[in-house]
C-alpha cells in the first residue's frame, strides 16, 4: 500500500506532473538537510534501500493472500525523514526501471513511500520514551503505513474524480468504485498489521543486539554513538 | 524474482545486438520520448504504431522471448483493473487505455535489457543530486546480495516449519530474521565506506563515461527515433 504499482498512461498528467515536481523539490530539500553527513551515510542508505527492494520482491504468504513487505517504517526510523526520503526516491526509480510501476509515476510513488518513511522516526522517538523499542517501532510502522495508505487513497480518489476532459480520465462508476475501495481498505488493514508485526520483530532483534542503530528516545542520549548515524539529520 | 533480475542484468551487459552497442544516453532519451508519446497519444492508430515499433525494437534486441513477454505484459493486470473501472462500453477506449501502459513497459524493458546499469544510472546521476545519484549505484549493488540473503532467510524459515505457526508469531519471527539483514547491511556499509575512502571517494561516485560514447550503432537508435517521431507527426490527429 505504500507503493503504487500503477503503470504509465493510467493516471492523468495533471496528477503525475505536479507529483514529480513536488517529489524533486522535496528531494532537493532532503539532500540539503543531510549534506554534512551524506558522504558517511550514503553506503548505509544504499544498503537499506537494497533491503527494501529485496523484501518488496519476495511475497510473504499471509492467510489466503501473498503480501510484499516494504519496510518503510523501520527504514524511516533507522535513517530519519530526510535520508529516508532520498532512499524512497531511489527505490522508486529502480522499481520503475525494473517495470514495477511506471516511469511517470516515480514522483507520486516517492511521495507515498516517502510519507511513510518520513513520519516514522519522529513518532518512534516520542513513543520510545515510555515503551520498549520493539513496541515503539511497531506502532511507528503502523502509523507510517496508515499515512501511506491515506496518501494512496487520496491519489486514487483524485485520479477517479478528475474531469473527463483530462488526458486520461478514470471512471465515474459509483458501484465499481465502491467495490474497489472496499477491497483496498481490507488489504490496507492487512498490510498495516503485517508490517507492524514484522517491525516488532526487527525492533526486538536490534534492541537486543545493536541498540545503537536505533535512535534514542526523546530526552535520552543515544545508547552508543559508534554508529554515528543519528546526528543532526532530521 | 532474483533469477529474472539477474537474467536482465546479465543480458544487458553481455548482449551483442546493435542496441547493446548504442550509447546509453541516446537510448535513454529515445525511450523517455517514446514513453511520453505513448502516454499522451490521443488516438488508437498512434498507440498501435508505437506499440508495433516497440515490439520491433524489443525483438531485435535478442532478449529471451519469455523474459520479454513477462516484463512487457506485467502492467496488463493493473491496466485491466483501471479499464474495468473506466469502462464506458467502448472497446476502442479500453484498447487505447490498455496500450498506453503496455507500450511504455515495452520501451522500458528494451532500455533496461540493452543497457548495463552503470551506463543507465550514469546519465541519471548527472541530473540528480550527488547523494541521490550515488544512492542509485549503491542501492542497486546492494540489492542482489541482500535479495539472495533474504531468499535464503525466508527459505530457512519455511524449512523450519515457520509456515505452520500462526501469523501473529510468524511475522515477528520473519522480522527478527530481517533484523539480521539490517545488521548485515549496516556492517557491510561500514566496510564499503572505508573502501570508498581508500579509493579516494570525495562525495561522488564517478559513473563510467561510456554512456555518451557515440558509435555507428547509434544510427539504429536514431532510425527508431525517426520512426517514432514520424508516427507521432502523421498519426497525432488520426482516430
Amino acid at each position: 500500500m505504500s507503493h503504487l504499482h500503477i503503470p504509465d498512461g493510467v493516471l492523468p498528467p495533471i496528477l503525475w506532473g505536479p507529483g514529480l515536481a513536488l517529489a524533486l523539490a522535496l528531494l532537493l530539500l532532503a539532500v540539503r538537510a543531510t549534506r554534512r553527513e551524506a558522504a558517511r551515510t550514503v553506503a548505509y542508505q544504499g544498503a537499506l534501500g537494497g533491503l527494501m527492494l529485496a523484501v518488496m520482491s519476495i511475497p510473504v504468504p499471509l492467510f489466503a493472500l501473498e503480501y510484499c513487505l516494504t519496510l518503510a517504517g523501520p527504514v524511516g526510523v533507522l535513517l530519519g525523514a530526510a535520508a529516508g526520503f532520498q532512499v524512497a526516491f531511489v527505490v522508486c526509480v529502480i522499481l520503475a526501471l525494473l517495470g514495477q510501476g511506471g516511469l511517470t509515476v516515480v514522483g507520486l510513488n516517492a511521495l507515498v513511500l516517502g510519507a511513510a518513511v518520513s513520519v516514522a522516526r519522529p513518532l518512534y522517538v516520542r513513543l520510545a520514551a515510555g515503551r520498549g523499542a520493539a513496541a515503539s517501532l511497531a506502532i511507528a510502522t503502523a502509523v507510517s503505513q496508515a499515512v501511506a495508505g491515506l496518501c494512496w487513497f487520496a491519489l486514487l480518489a483524485l485520479a477517479l474524480n478528475l474531469s473527463p476532459g483530462a488526458a486520461v480520465a478514470i471512471g465515474h462508476g459509483g458501484a465499481r468504485t465502491g467495490l474497489f475501495a472496499g477491497i483496498t481498505i481490507g488489504l490496507w488493514l492487512l498490510a498495516i498489521a503485517a508490517e507492524s508485526a514484522v517491525a516488532f520483530g526487527i525492533g526486538r532483534f536490534l534492541a537486543r543486539v545493536r541498540p545503537d542503530l536505533l535512535p534514542a528516545a526523546a530526552g535520552r542520549a543515544a545508547a552508543v554513538p559508534v554508529a554515528g548515524l543519528h546526528g543532526s539529520a532530521p | 524474482m532474483i533469477n529474472t533480475l539477474a537474467q536482465i542484468d546479465f543480458i544487458a551487459s553481455a548482449g551483442r545486438s546493435p542496441w547493446h552497442r548504442a550509447s546509453a544516453l541516446g537510448k535513454l532519451v529515445f525511450a523517455a520520448g517514446a514513453v511520453l508519446l505513448a502516454v499522451f497519444a490521443p488516438g488508437l492508430r498512434l498507440a498501435i504504431a508505437l506499440y508495433a515499433i516497440g515490439w520491433l525494437a524489443a525483438l531485435t534486441s535478442r532478449l529471451p522471448l519469455r523474459l520479454l513477454a513477462a516484463a512487457a505484459f506485467y502492467p496488463l493486470l493493473f491496466a485491466a483493473l483501471f479499464v474495468a473501472v473506466r469502462w464506458d462500453g467502448s472497446w476502442e477506449t479500453a484498447l487505447r487505455l490498455m496500450l498506453r501502459p503496455l507500450t511504455a513497459s515495452l520501451y522500458v524493458v528494451w532500455l533496461v535489457g540493452t543497457t548495463p546499469y552503470p551506463d543507465l544510472f550514469a546519465p541519471l546521476s548527472r541530473v540528480l543530486p550527488r547523494a541521490t545519484g550515488d544512492g542509485l549505484f549503491l542501492t542497486y549493488r546492494a540489492l542482489f546480495e541482500l535479495l539472495g540473503r533474504a531468499e535464503h532467510l525466508f527459505r530457512a524459515l519455511h524449512l523450519r516449519a515457520a509456515a505452520k505457526l500462526p501469523a501473529r508469531r510468524r511475522l515477528p519471527l520473519a522480522g527478527e530474521g530481517l533484523g539480521t539483514l539490517v545488521l548485515h547491511g549496516f556492517e557491510r556499509s561500514q566496510r564499503m565506506y572505508s573502501i570508498m575512502l581508500l579509493r579516494g571517494y570525495s562525495g561522488r561516485i564517478c559513473g563510467c563515461r561510456h554512456y555518451a560514447e557515440w558509435s555507428w550503432a547509434d544510427l539504429w537508435v536514431l532510425l527508431a527515433a525517426l520512426a517514432v517521431t514520424g508516427a507521432g507527426v502523421l498519426l497525432w490527429r488520426a482516430p
